[in-house]
C-alpha cells in the first residue's frame, strides 16, 4: 500500500501530453508509474468517449478524475482506512468538490488563460508553485471550524452588533473606489458590501481562504493580484487586505487604484480606528460564531446552519458542558466532533439534501455533479429531515425552504427528542440573529 | 406409515388415506414422467409447463384430481419446445388407451417445431425464411400463394394473435359437428367463415381456387372471441407461420393434437396507411399482447433477441477476464473469457476493458484494498462498473447508474456471484467451460432484464408492476420473505415437510430395497405465492436456495396462476457446506465433520405451492456417479407432498385475505382531501378523517373477523388445549400481552368484552411464559412441531370454518396512539434468514394515489438506511479476512436511522391556499442483540415512536 491510511494525494498533469505538474498531499509522493497508469487509463478512455469518473476500493479508497477544460488533469487519490471522509458515496462528493477547489485555486492564482493555454509547461509548472499553500490548506482542512471548502458557503461569524460592523465595511470599500469588500474575524466572514455577496460561493469561499493563507504569513497588509474564477478568469484584480487587529483581517476587490499604500496609511485608521472596540467584540465571540446573547440548548454538542439564500453558514462546536457531566463516560474531542459534523454533512447531503449549485461553469462540470446527485433523484418525496444514531453521538440534520441545519448531540439525549432540539435550535438562532 | 407421532386422529388419517393412494398411484404406476425427455445430458432439468388460461385454473381448483391437460415446455441448451402431452396425473386417474399414439403425435410435432422454434432464438424478422424453412411434411402443403399474402403485407396490416385451442373439448361437448359448414375453424376457433359470401362480392377471388379466410363471424365464448384482436372483416393468413386457406384449413388445424397455444397471423384493414412493408414484423409485435408473459418465455428461452434488443441503448455488460496475458494464445480476445450480451450495448464497455484491467492491478498496490466498483460516462449515460477478484480473473458487471444506485451495486454483484458459485461451484467453474456459455447467456439475459426494465417481464400477468428499488432492496436482503401463518396450519405444514423429510416411505427408505438409498434430504423449505411458509434448512442453505430461486423469478411465477408443473433438478455447491470443510472452527466446536458430499436442488413447483429440497449424495447415502439426472422416487414424493398440502390451500389463501396484522393505513387517509381541513395534527379523535380511517380499516375486517395472526390465535382455541399446550403459546401470548396496552386504547376497534379478553391474555401470559423460544434458531424446530395434537389437527376444517362466524376480533397495532400511523414496515431476522413484510394483497388494498408513491420511496430510502449500516458495520461475511475494520466509514457504527420526508398531491391546482402536505417517517432500526435484526418501518409523523419497541412488538410474529 502506497498511501497512508486515509490520506488524500492530489495529482495534476497536462491533459494531453501527460506531464506531471505537480503533486500535493501525502508525505510520501505515488512513484511516476502509478501516476502514469492513472492518467492512461484516464486517457485510454477519452478515446472511446468513455470518461472515467470514479473508482472505490475495499476499505473506501477513492480515485477521482477530473479534467478542465481539456487541458489540466486533477486526480484526487485517498488511501483507505480510518479518518477519512466517509466511505464510498460521501468520500467521492467530498473529493469532486476537493478537484473543483483546487481548480478555482489554480485560476484563481493563475488566471484561466495559463491554465487553458499551455505554452510552456516549464514556467507553468513554476507559476504553479504559488498556488500550494492555498491547495495545501484545501487537502489537510487543518483549520478547526472552517467548512466553506465543504458546504461552498461563507464560514461566517454573527457579530454582536452587525449593523456598526456593516457601516465601516461600506464605507471604506467605498472610499477604496470598489465595491467589493469584508471583514474576517479568525478567518470567517463577519460582514460583506452587497456586491461581495454576489460573487459566487465557491468564490467567497476561496478568496476568505486565500485571506487565511495571506494572514497567517504574518504581515499586515498586503496587495495581491487575483482572478475571480467565475466572475473574471482572464482579468486580474487587486486583492488588498489590511491587518487590523491580529485575527481581524479587512479586504477590498479592486482595480489599479488606490495604491497599498494610500489605503493602508489613509483609509484602514479613518474608517477602522473608531471600531476597535466593536472589533474586540468580534474577537471574543470567537469560535462560537454567535453572540452570546444567543442561548442555546444544552445539549447541543456542535451544530453547522446554512443559510440557502445569502449561502452561508455557521458553525460552532460547544464542548463546554461536557466538562460538567463527569459521567458522560467517552467524551467526544474537538477535532472529532468537527470530523463528525463534516461527516454527517456529507453523509446527509449526499443520499437525501440538495446541495444547492448556483454556478455550474460548463456542461461537463454539471455531468459530473449529477454523479453524485443520482441517488438524491430517486426519492419521490422530498426529505426534510434526517437522524442518525451512532455509538459516539446522535446526528439530525433538518432542511427548510430557507435552512439547512445539522446538529450533534450527546447519546444520552433519547431519539424522539432530537427533533424537538433541532428545531428548537433553529429558532433561536434565527429568531435571536435574523441569520 | 405417514406420520411419526404416535396418535393419529381418526379423521385425519382418513385424509391421509387419500394421499396414501395419490403416493402409491405415483409410486407403483410405471409411467415415464413428462419430463424425463428433457433431462439433459449433464443431469440438469428446468422443467416448466403451464396451466391453462385463468379459467381453467379455476376448473383445477374445483376438481384437482381431474386431469388437465397442459402445454409442456422444454428448456434445453438452444431451444425452447412445446410439447402436447396430457398431464401425468389425468394418466394416473384415468388411463387414456390412445396414449401412445399421443406422443408419437407430440413427437412428429416436435420435430416440425424445433426450426421454427431456432428462429425464435436468433430474431424475430425471418418469419418469411422460416417459413420456407418449416419441413411441410405430408399433411402441411406449403401453398403457393405465399408470394401473393407477401405482396398484400405492403398494403394490409398483419397482426398476430395467440389463442389457446384445445381439440379435447370438441370431443366432449357433442358428437363432432365436424362435417358441418363451418368445420374445425369454427368448432375450435370459433371463427364463421361463409365461402359463398366472399364469392359474391369480388370477382377476382372467384377467380382463385383456395380462397382467403375471411372472418364473417365469431362464436361467442369461442377462443376466438375471448382474445379480443380477431375482428370480423379480418382475413386468416397463417397459422403457426403455415400459410392457409379454405383449402387446408381443416387439415391444418385437425394436425393440433392436444391443447396448445398457437399464432394465427391476421390482415387486418384497419390501418392500412402506417404499415409500410419494413417495419411490419416490429408491429406485429407490439401488436400482439403475448399471452404468456414474457418473464415466461424468458424463462424458455424464447425471445431472448427482442428482450435484449429493447434494452440495446442502454449500456450493460458482464465480463470475465483473464488478468494473465498469453502471448500464444491464437485466438482473438483471448482475454475475454465470457462476455454477454454481444451488443450495442456492450461496445463501449468492452472496448474500455483495459481500464478495469489496469485499474485491477495497480489500485490495491495504491490504496491498499482491491477495486470494487468504478463509474464512467458513457456520453449520457453514467455506468457504475463493479469487480469481483477471483484468482486470476475479473468479473467486471456494467449497470445503468439510474437502475442499480452504487450504494447497492456491491450488495447486487455479490448475489450475482454467490448464484453462480452455488449453481457452479466457483466462477472459473462458471466461466471457463465452453458448454456453459448458452446457460449463462441466458442467466444472465435474466439478470439484465430483471435490473433493467423489470416491467417488461410483468406484463400480461395480474401483478402490478414493481419498481426497481423495492426489488433491489427486497432481493438483497438476506432474508427470504416470510408469511405468518396461523399455528395450526403451521403445524400442519411443518409436519407434512417432516415426513416428506424423513424420507421412510416407500422406495425412499433403506428398507425397500435393502440398498443404501440414494440421497439423504438435507431439509426443503416451502413457498406459497412467492412467501416462505415452511423452512427445514439452515439459513445458508435457504440463502443458496432462496438466491436460485429469485434470479430465475420462480417466486413471482409461482403467485401467478400459471405454474402447471415445474420440476428443477440441478447439482448445486451450498456455500456454507463447500466451506465449512475448511474452516475448522466448526469441527473443534462440535467435533463433528459435515461429509464431503455432492449435493442436488430439486424445486417441484404445482401451482401455487413451490418445494425446495436439497439432498446430498455420498454422505450416508450411496456416492453419486456422473451427472445423475432426477430420480422419480424423488419427485413423486415431492409431488404428493405438495398434493397433500393443497388440502391446506384454503387456509393459507385466508390468511392471506386476513386484514393486515399490524394494521396499516393509507397514506392517502393522511391527507386532507382538496376540501377538507389544513392541516391533521390537531384531528381530535371524533375527526371524519380518523372515523374514515378506521372505517376503512374495519372495512376489508368486517367480510372476515376474528383473524388477526398475533392477537387472538391463542385466545381462540379451546381450554382444554391452552392448559396441554401452554408452553408452546407463550410465545403469542407475550407478543398479545405487550401489544395490550395499545390495544386497549385503541377505541375505535375495542370492543364490550375487551377487558375480558384482556384478563385472558394475562392469565395465559403468566402461566404460559415467554421462555424466548423465537431464538431457537430454524435448523431444528420447536418440539410442539413435532408433536401435533391429533385433536386439533383433525378439527382444523372445522376450526376454520368456526372462525369465519366468530364475532370478536382485536387488531394488532404496532404504533401507539389513539390514530393507526402504520404505513409499511419490513423485519428481518437475520438468524433464521427471513423477513415480514406486508403481503402484496395487503398493500395493494391500500390503494390510493399516494401509497404507492410512498412504497416506492420507503424502499428507495431503507437501500440508503441499509447501506447505512452495511458500512458501518465491522465487514463479517465476504472478503472478511482482507478488509481492514470499519471499511472507512467514519462515523461509527450505526444503530439506528431515520429520514423524514413530505409529500403533496400531485396536480394541486388551487392558487388561493398551499398544497396539503403529509410527512412521514421511514426509519431503520439494526439490532445486534439478542438476535441480529433489521427494522424498517414508516408511519405518519405525527407520533413520535421508538422504534426498537416497534421492532419488538413485530418480532413476535416471526415465530418460527
Amino acid at each position: 500500500m502506497m498511501l497512508q491510511d486515509g490520506s488524500t494525494q492530489l495529482l495534476c498533469l497536462t491533459a494531453t501530453s501527460g506531464v506531471p505538474l505537480f503533486t500535493r498531499g501525502a508525505s510520501r509522493q505515488l512513484p511516476f508509474s502509478i501516476i502514469g497508469s492513472l492518467n492512461g487509463v484516464h486517457m485510454f478512455g477519452g478515446g472511446q468517449e468513455v470518461v472515467l469518473s470514479s473508482c472505490e476500493t475495499e476499505g473506501g479508497g477513492k480515485v477521482v478524475w477530473r479534467v478542465f477544460h481539456d487541458s489540466v488533469m486533477l486526480i484526487a487519490v485517498s488511501g483507505s482506512g480510518h479518518g477519512g471522509a466517509g466511505s464510498g458515496k460521501e468520500k467521492e462528493a467530498h473529493l469532486q468538490r476537493l478537484l473543483e477547489n483546487v481548480w478555482n485555486c489554480m485560476v484563481l492564482v493563475l488566471g484561466e488563460e495559463e491554465l487553458v493555454n499551455i505554452r510552456n509547461v516549464e514556467r507553468l509548472k513554476r507559476d504553479l508553485r504559488s498556488c500550494f499553500n492555498l491547495i495545501d490548506q484545501l487537502l489537510e482542512e487543518k483549520q478547526e471550524g472552517i467548512l466553506g471548502n465543504l458546504t461552498h458557503c461563507a464560514d461566517s461569524l454573527l457579530p454582536p452588533n452587525p449593523s456598526l460592523v456593516q457601516a465601516a465595511v461600506d464605507g471604506f470599500t467605498q472610499a477604496a473606489d470598489s465595491e467589493f469588500g469584508c471583514l474576517l474575524v479568525h478567518g470567517r466572514m463577519v460582514s460583506a458590501t452587497e456586491k461581495w455577496w454576489r460573487l459566487a460561493p465557491q468564490e467567497i469561499v476561496l478568496l476568505a481562504a486565500l485571506m487565511r493563507t495571506l494572514s497567517a504569513s504574518g504581515s499586515s497588509s498586503c496587495d495581491y493580484p487575483v482572478f475571480l474564477p467565475h466572475g473574471s478568469p482572464t482579468v486580474a484584480h487587486r486583492l488588498l487586505r489590511f491587518q487590523l487587529l491580529p485575527g481581524a483581517d479587512v479586504c477590498v476587490l479592486c482595480g489599479p487604484t488606490p495604491s497599498l499604500q494610500r489605503a493602508q496609511s489613509g483609509l484602514v485608521v479613518r474608517f477602522w480606528a473608531p471600531l476597535a472596540e466593536t472589533l474586540r467584540e468580534c474577537l471574543t465571540v470567537g469560535g462560537r460564531c454567535l453572540p452570546a446573547s444567543v442561548s442555546l440548548h444544552p445539549d447541543v454538542l456542535a451544530f453547522l446552519l446554512i443559510n440557502r439564500e445569502t449561502r452561508r453558514s455557521i458553525s460552532c462546536v460547544l464542548c463546554s458542558h461536557t466538562t460538567t457531566k463527569p459521567s458522560a463516560a467517552p467524551v467526544l474531542s474537538n477535532g472529532r466532533c468537527w470530523e463528525l459534523l463534516k461527516l454527517f454533512y456529507n453523509f446527509s447531503i449526499t443520499r437525501y439534501f440538495s446541495q444547492e449549485e448556483t454556478l455550474c461553469a460548463s456542461q461537463d462540470e454539471s455531468a459530473q455533479r449529477n454523479t453524485t446527485e443520482e441517488f438524491v433523484r430517486g426519492f419521490t418525496h422530498q426529505p426534510l429531515q434526517c437522524y442518525l444514531v451512532t455509538e459516539e453521538c446522535k446526528s439530525y440534520g433538518l432542511q427548510t425552504a430557507q435552512h439547512q441545519l445539522f446538529l450533534l448531540v450527546p447519546p444520552s439525549v433519547p431519539t424522539f427528542a432530537l427533533r424537538t432540539v433541532a428545531t428548537q435550535t433553529l429558532t433561536d438562532i434565527v429568531t435571536a440573529t435574523g441569520f | 406409515m405417514m406420520f411419526n407421532g404416535p396418535a393419529d386422529g381418526a379423521s385425519f388419517s382418513k385424509n391421509l388415506e387419500d394421499f396414501d393412494s395419490i403416493r402409491s398411484v405415483l409410486l407403483y404406476s410405471d409411467l415415464e414422467p413428462e419430463w424425463l425427455d428433457e433431462i439433459q445430458k449433464n443431469g440438469e432439468l428446468f422443467y416448466l409447463e403451464l396451466s391453462e388460461g385463468e379459467e381453467d385454473a379455476a376448473l383445477i381448483q374445483a376438481n384437482a384430481c381431474h386431469g388437465v391437460s397442459t402445454n409442456h415446455v422444454r428448456f434445453s441448451e438452444k431451444e425452447a419446445e412445446i410439447i402436447i402431452e396430457q398431464n401425468k396425473k389425468q394418466r394416473c386417474c384415468s388411463r387414456v388407451k390412445g396414449e401412445t399414439a399421443l406422443k408419437k403425435l407430440a413427437r412428429i410435432l416436435r420435430r416440425k417445431r424445433r426450426p421454427s422454434q431456432r428462429k425464435g432464438g436468433g430474431g424475430k424478422d425471418g418469419s418469411k425464411d422460416s417459413t420456407a424453412l418449416t419441413p411441410p411434411a405430408s399433411i402441411l402443403k406449403n401453398q403457393p400463394s405465399q408470394r401473393q399474402g407477401v405482396s398484400v403485407q405492403q398494403q394490409q396490416q398483419l397482426k398476430e394473435v395467440c389463442v389457446y385451442l384445445n381439440p379435447k373439448r370438441l370431443g366432449g361437448s357433442s358428437s363432432a359437428p365436424l362435417s358441418d359448414s363451418g368445420g374445425l375453424l369454427e368448432a375450435l376457433l370459433g371463427v364463421i367463415h361463409r365461402p359463398s359470401w366472399t364469392r359474391g362480392q369480388g370477382a377476382s377471388t372467384v377467380l382463385r381456387q383456395e380462397e382467403r379466410l375471411t372472418v364473417h363471424g365469431l362464436i361467442p365464448n369461442s377462443p376466438a372471441i375471448k382474445c379480443g384482436q380477431i375482428l370480423i372483416g379480418d382475413a386468416l393468413v397463417a397459422v403457426d407461420d403455415v400459410d392457409v386457406t379454405s383449402e387446408n384449413i381443416e387439415r391444418v388445424l385437425s394436425c393440433i393434437p392436444g391443447p396448445t397455444q398457437v399464432r394465427l397471423t391476421l390482415e387486418t384493414v384497419a390501418h392500412v396507411d402506417n404499415g409500410s412493408a419494413g417495419d411490419a414484423p416490429s408491429a406485429r409485435r407490439t401488436k400482439s399482447s403475448p399471452p404468456v408473459s414474457q418473464l415466461v418465455r424468458l424463462l424458455w428461452g424464447e425471445d431472448t433477441a427482442e428482450l435484449q434488443m429493447s434494452i440495446g441503448h442502454i449500456p450493460h455488460v458482464v465480463m470475465y477476464l483473464s488478468l494473465k496475458l498469453d502471448s500464444t494464445s491464437t485466438q482473438e480476445e483471448e482475454e475475454i473469457l465470457y462476455q454477454y450480451p454481444v451488443s450495442d450495448a456492450s461496445i463501449q464497455l468492452k472496448a474500455v476493458r483495459g481500464i478495469f484491467l489496469t485499474l485491477c492491478d495497480m489500485l490495491e498496490n495504491v490504496t491498499g484494498g482491491r477495486i470494487v466498483s468504478s463509474s464512467l460516462l458513457l456520453g449520457k449515460h453514467l455506468v457504475h462498473v463493479g469487480y469481483w477478484k477471483e484468482g486470476n480473473n475479473l468479473l467486471v458487471v456494467g449497470l445503468p447508474a439510474e437502475r442499480v444506485p452504487l450504494l447497492y451495486l456491491q450488495t447486487v454483484l455479490g448475489d450475482v456471484v454467490r448464484t453462480l458459485k452455488v449453481m457452479y461451484g466457483s466462477l472459473d467453474r462458471a466461466f471457463c467451460k465452453s458448454d456453459n456459455t448458452p446457460r449463462l447467456d441466458h442467466f444472465f439475459c435474466l439478470f439484465f432484464q430483471q435490473l433493467i426494465q423489470p416491467s417488461r417481464l410483468r406484463d400480461g400477468s395480474s401483478t402490478p408492476p414493481t419498481d426497481v428499488s423495492v426489488t433491489l432492496f427486497l432481493e438483497g436482503l438476506p432474508a427470504v420473505r416470510w408469511l405468518t401463518l396461523p399455528p395450526e396450519i403451521k403445524v400442519e405444514v411443518d409436519s407434512v415437510l417432516s415426513d416428506f423429510e424423513s424420507s421412510d416411505f416407500g422406495e425412499m427408505s433403506e428398507d425397500f430395497f435393502g440398498l443404501r438409498r440414494l440421497y439423504v434430504i438435507l431439509g426443503s423449505c416451502l413457498f406459497y405465492k412467492s412467501y416462505l411458509i415452511a423452512n427445514h434448512l439452515p439459513k445458508e442453505d435457504l440463502l443458496d436456495v432462496c438466491l436460485y430461486c429469485q434470479h430465475y423469478c420462480l417466486l413471482p411465477l409461482a403467485s401467478e396462476q400459471r405454474v402447471g408443473q415445474l420440476v428443477i433438478w440441478r447439482e448445486v455447491f451450498p456455500q456454507q457446506r463447500a466451506h465449512s470443510g475448511s474452516s475448522s472452527r466448526s469441527r473443534a466446536v462440535t467435533g463433528f465433520t459435515p461429509p464431503h458430499g455432492r449435493h442436488f436442488l430439486l424445486i417441484v413447483g404445482l401451482r401455487h405451492f413451490m418445494q425446495c429440497v436439497l439432498l446430498e449424495a455420498g454422505g450416508c447415502s450411496s456416492p453419486a456417479l456422473a451427472y445423475p439426472g432426477p430420480d422419480c422416487v424423488y419427485v413423486d414424493q415431492v409431488k404428493a407432498t405438495l398434493l397433500q398440502l393443497e388440502a391446506l390451500e384454503a387456509g393459507i389463501e385466508e390468511r392471506l385475505n386476513a386484514p393486515p396484522a399490524p394494521c396499516l393505513s393509507c397514506a392517502d387517509w393522511f391527507l386532507p382531501a382538496a376540501t377538507a381541513r389544513d392541516r391533521l395534527d390537531s384531528v381530535a379523535s371524533s375527526s371524519p378523517v380518523l372515523s374514515k380511517l378506521s372505517g376503512t380499516v374495519k372495512g376489508p375486517s368486517s367480510g372476515s373477523r376474528g383473524r388477526s395472526l398475533f392477537g387472538e390465535m391463542s385466545r381462540r382455541c379451546s381450554p382444554q388445549r391452552s392448559l396441554s399446550d401452554s408452553g408452546s403459546e407463550g410465545q403469542m401470548d407475550a407478543g398479545s400481552g405487550s401489544s395490550s396496552s395499545t390495544v386497549a386504547g385503541f377505541s375505535p376497534h375495542s370492543t364490550p368484552d375487551s377487558a375480558r379478553k384482556l384478563e385472558r391474555r394475562r392469565d395465559s401470559l403468566g402461566s404460559g411464559g415467554s421462555d424466548g423460544s423465537g431464538g431457537s434458531g430454524g435448523l431444528f424446530k420447536t418440539p410442539r412441531m413435532k408433536h401435533p395434537n391429533p385433536f386439533y389437527l383433525g378439527t382444523l376444517k372445522k376450526t376454520l370454518t368456526d372462525r369465519e362466524t366468530e364475532e370478536m376480533y382485536t387488531t394488532m397495532k404496532l404504533t401507539s396512539g389513539s390514530e393507526n400511523t402504520l404505513f409499511h414496515y419490513v423485519l428481518m431476522d437475520g438468524v433464521q434468514g427471513i423477513f415480514i413484510a406486508p403481503t402484496h394483497r395487503e398493500t395493494a388494498q391500500l390503494s390510493g394515489s399516494i401509497h404507492p408513491q410512498l412504497i416506492r420511496n420507503f424502499h428507495h430510502c431503507c437501500l440508503s438506511i441499509r447501506a447505512a449500516f452495511q458500512q458501518s458495520l465491522p465487514a463479517r461475511s465476504r472478503r472478511a479476512a482482507e478488509r481492514p475494520q470499519g471499511g472507512g466509514w467514519g462515523l461509527g457504527p450505526v444503530k439506528e436511522h431515520g429520514v423524514l420526508f413530505q409529500c403533496k398531491p400531485e396536480n394541486w391546482t388551487d392558487q388561493r391556499k398551499p398544497a396539503p402536505t403529509m410527512t412521514y417517517w421511514v426509519i431503520g432500526r439494526m439490532l445486534l442483540e439478542p438476535i441480529p435484526q433489521e427494522f424498517y418501518v414508516c408511519f405518519h409523523d405525527s407520533v413520535a415512536e421508538v422504534p426498537v419497541e416497534m421492532a419488538f412488538r413485530l418480532s413476535f410474529g416471526l415465530a418460527l
